[in-house]
Parts: structure tokens; C-alpha cells; sequence
């Protein structure tokens, strides 16, 4: 039975493709985590009144919580993650991890005061997964737009990628890292160990 | 003057047409360069950088150390509010009527009582402020972008956005107004872009030293997130395709695309297109 259930969703999909990829995803609840999390983070991190420790510390629970890293770090390798060893996967995903979580805890007081509008949702190309549109209300000047890519396993919701202005943070990690691993003579080892070095 | 201006843009149009970019995906962003072209702008990108690190983020830390954000607030709002008319020409020549007044309204009304846009009050009256340039004019019409490549001083850049900052430069106000007495023109000129390209870097800086710090290629960083963010302008926007198209990405276009035999390592992740499992674990 789920093997005819898999061929019918092929099929359609192929007739198909944005209906069924939107059809995989409850947009509205995608929509509701993404505000969660938003909501989470301005409540109980940058308006609360608590140390900078306790704020980094509430963030990486926040960041680990909220973000498919797993997924995002294999995007963001790309071919260079086929080649990598099961060893050199974990240690990318998580200097990638401790990087980006440095780069934005830091970053991230600076939303204070501000909020995020939502505008509803838009499909993807990719299955179980669905483009959440917010604003953020600048102090001058217009908004700035911000696209949270989510992806839906069963009840759960996990962020896979963060668009603002156009820039997609996984296209453009991909990019940069792929450029690197090309010129490097150790290749993805000595990107990992560059990012190590980034956060020590 | 505005009729050669008119022919070089009706020549620019007739070359570029028969060439549409539209619905291209994220792939084609990020343009892989000739090894020369690429050693030029990595070299223009170094020297560019040494002079924002040597100069201009000096002379904008100064700039912060003595005035506070109210005052730089004022001071944006007074170089926007120049560019107001640049943005009211460039909706006329996209076909967007109703922008067009919009910026033309706020300018009458951010010079007056905003005190020559010290102030947004049209802003507060729902008139917002919708920035746009000849090169989103350009992307109207459909003129395509080209290869990119960094000018000394001014940046990342492409054909079609070097072409567009030319005419944004030669159009702005400042320098019409200014015109008629050639001294005078180019001290006010000169003291004009000085100050913005101060107030531009002050707005920006924090924000590019943490990007140039947690990147290991800070050059690829910045050329594909510039090509990114002028992905998807204008003509090369198609309404009927999904809006995030450009930032869309699926594994299964990978495989395709590399064409690699051993792609059983990583299968695709879409239900949609197969019925295999998931491979999400790490093993």
C-alpha cells in the first residue's frame, strides 16, 4: 500500500510539483515554529534582564533547538561532503555550528527592540520543506526582508536556512567553502581546522 | 545631453535582447570565473579592502566618536532625501506611476517640513521610503547583468550595475543643482560623496568586520552574496514562478548537476521525488 501511495505522490509530483511540495508541508504550523522561535528568542534572550553568559548560553540551546544542522552542514559542503570521511563530516558541522553561533549570539541583540512582521508562506521546489516571509521593521529606511527556510519531519519543525535580502546563509557558506576547498592543499581538513581556529 | 542619454540606453536595450535570464535557478548565481578574471578582482578586492581597513573605517569610527546616532539619523535622512527625485526618475522609466509619486511626495514633503529630510514625515504618513536605482531600472528592461567583477573603490560590481552607477552619479541632484560654476561644483561634489561614502561605511562597517572575521574566503563571501541579492530584479523576476526560486536549492539538482557516480553516498532528501528513505543520519 505505501508503495502505490509513493508512485501516486511521484506522479503527481512530476504533474505537479509546487502543489505537491506544498501539499507535504503544514505551512501554517512551519509558520507558528518560526514565530515561536522568533518570539523565544526576543522574549527570553535579548529583552531579558540576564547576564552576557546566560544569554550566549540560552542562544546555543535556542540555535541547537531550532536549526537542522546536520542537514544545512551536507548542503553546505556539498560534493566536497561526499568525499569526506564520517569523521570530517561531524568535525565540519560542528566548527560550523560553534561559528555560527558566535557570529549570531553576538549579532542577535542587535533585533532589540525590534520584531518581526510575518507575511505568510511560500512553496519550495523541495519536498517537506516551505519558505516562511517575515519583515523586520527598520529604524530608518525600509524593512529588511527575511525568509526562513523550514523543513517539516512529521510534527516536527527544524530552520534550514535564513534568507535575508535575497542572500540565502547556505548559499552562500556553500560558495565561499567550496571556493576555499578548491584552493586548499588539505582541502576539507583545512577547512575544518580554519574554522576551528575561528572560534578558539 | 538627455537625448544622447536616451540613445545609448535605446543601443543598450536592442543588444540585450533575446537575452533572458529569467527563472534561472540559485546555481547560475554564483558565476565561476576565467583564472585571470578572477586574479584581477581578487587583487582589486585586497586593495579595496586594505583601504576601507587604512582609511575609510578609520575616518568613520571618527566620524561615530563625534557625533551620536541622532545626529547621524539627521544625516541620512538628509542623503536619502537627495536621492528621493533619482528614485521618482527611475520609477518613471519602470512604468511604476504610483512609486514615482510616492518618492516625488516624499521629497516635497521630507524637504520642507522635514527640514531638508532631517525628518521623515511622509514616512509617518504612510508614504514609505522604496529605494531603487537605474540598475533596477535596467533589470525592468531586461538588460542582462553580465560577469561580475570589483572596481577599485566602489566595489563588487557588473557590467550592467557599473553602467547604472554611472548614470545614478551623473543624475544625482547634487550635481545638477551645482552645475552651471565647474569650482564650485567639484568642491561640493567632492565634500557630497566624501560624506556619504563616511556615512555609508559607518552604517556598515561593524557589520562587514564580523562577516570578514568568521570567513575563510572573504572575497567568495562577498561576491556571492552580491550576486545573490541582485538575483531575481525586474524583468528576470517571472511572475508565474515561485518568488524564492532564486534561493530555492534541492539536493536532487546536485546529483544532476555533478554528475557523480557515487551518489548512493548521499541520497536525495525530496518524498516527493522518491520513495527511498531519508538519509539525514550521519553515520
Amino acid at each position: 500500500m505505501k508503495k502505490y501511495l509513493s508512485a501516486i505522490v511521484l506522479v503527481l509530483s512530476v504533474l505537479f510539483p509546487v502543489w505537491a511540495a506544498e501539499a507535504a508541508v503544514d505551512a501554517k504550523g512551519a509558520e507558528q515554529f518560526v514565530k515561536d522561535v522568533t518570539e523565544d528568542g526576543i522574549e527570553n534572550i535579548i529583552n531579558a534582564n540576564i547576564s552576557q553568559k546566560e544569554k550566549d548560553a540560552r542562544f546555543e540551546k535556542l540555535f541547537n533547538n531550532a536549526l537542522d544542522l546536520k542537514f544545512i552542514g551536507q548542503f553546505v559542503l556539498g560534493r566536497y561532503w561526499r568525499t569526506s570521511t564520517p569523521e570530517e563530516r561531524n568535525e565540519f558541522i560542528e566548527a560550523y555550528r560553534k561559528l555560527n553561533i558566535q557570529t549570531w549570539s553576538k549579532r542577535f541583540d542587535e533585533f532589540k527592540g525590534r520584531n518581526f512582521i510575518f507575511e505568510g508562506t511560500t512553496p519550495s521546489n523541495s519536498a517537506n520543506q516551505v519558505f516562511v516571509n517575515s519583515e523586520v521593521p527598520m529604524e530608518q529606511g525600509a524593512p529588511a526582508k527575511v525568509v526562513w527556510r523550514v523543513k517539516q519531519n512529521g510534527d516536527s519543525y527544524k530552520i534550514v536556512d535564513i534568507i535575508i535580502e535575497n542572500v540565502s546563509l547556505a548559499i552562500t557558506a556553500r560558495n565561499e567553502y567550496s571556493a576555499y576547498i578548491k584552493k586548499a592543499p588539505g582541502g576539507v581538513r583545512d577547512l575544518i581546522k580554519d574554522l576551528q581556529s575561528k572560534t578558539k | 545631453m538627455f537625448k544622447k542619454f536616451l540613445l545609448t540606453l535605446a543601443a543598450v536595450i536592442v543588444f540585450s535582447t533575446g537575452n533572458s535570464y529569467a527563472g534561472a535557478s540559485y546555481h547560475e548565481a554564483y558565476q565561476e570565473e576565467d583564472s585571470w578574471l578572477e586574479s584581477y578582482n581578487r587583487a582589486v578586492f585586497s586593495f579595496n579592502n586594505g583601504f576601507n581597513h587604512y582609511v575609510l573605517m578609520p575616518v568613520s569610527r571618527a566620524y561615530r566618536a563625534v557625533t551620536n546616532q541622532f545626529f547621524r539619523n539627521r544625516v541620512n535622512g538628509i542623503i536619502n532625501n537627495l536621492e528621493e527625485p533619482l528614485y521618482a526618475g527611475n520609477y518613471l522609466l519602470q512604468g511604476e506611476f504610483s512609486q514615482s509619486g510616492v518618492a516625488l511626495s516624499r521629497f516635497v514633503i521630507n524637504s520642507t517640513l522635514g527640514l531638508f529630510g532631517m525628518f521623515d514625515v511622509a514616512g509617518g504618513w504612510g508614504l514609505e521610503n522604496q529605494p531603487t536605482s537605474f540598475d533596477d531600472t535596467f533589470a525592468t528592461w531586461c538588460i542582462p547583468d553580465g560577469p561580475f567583477f570589483m572596481l577599485p573603490f566602489l566595489g563588487p560590481s557588473t557590467p550592467r550595475a557599473t553602467a547604472a552607477l554611472a548614470l545614478d552619479f551623473t543624475a544625482d541632484p547634487v550635481y545638477w543643482a551645482v552645475y552651471q560654476d565647474s569650482n564650485v561644483n567639484s568642491k561640493i561634489s567632492y565634500t557630497y560623496t566624501g560624506i556619504k561614502a563616511i556615512a555609508v561605511m559607518e552604517r556598515n562597517m561593524d557589520f562587514l568586520n564580523d562577516l570578514e572575521k568568521n570567513s575563510v574566503d572573504f572575497y567568495s563571501t562577498m561576491k556571492s552574496a552580491y550576486l545573490q541579492n541582485r538575483k531575481n530584479k525586474g524583468c528576470f523576476r517571472n511572475a508565474d514562478e515561485n518568488p524564492a526560486v532564486s534561493y530555492d536549492f534541492d539536493f536532487d539538482m546536485e546529483e544532476e548537476e555533478e554528475d557523480i557516480a557515487d551518489e548512493l553516498l548521499v541520497q536525495p532528501l525530496g518524498e516527493k521525488r522518491s520513495s527511498r528513505p531519508q538519509l539525514l543520519v550521519l553515520p
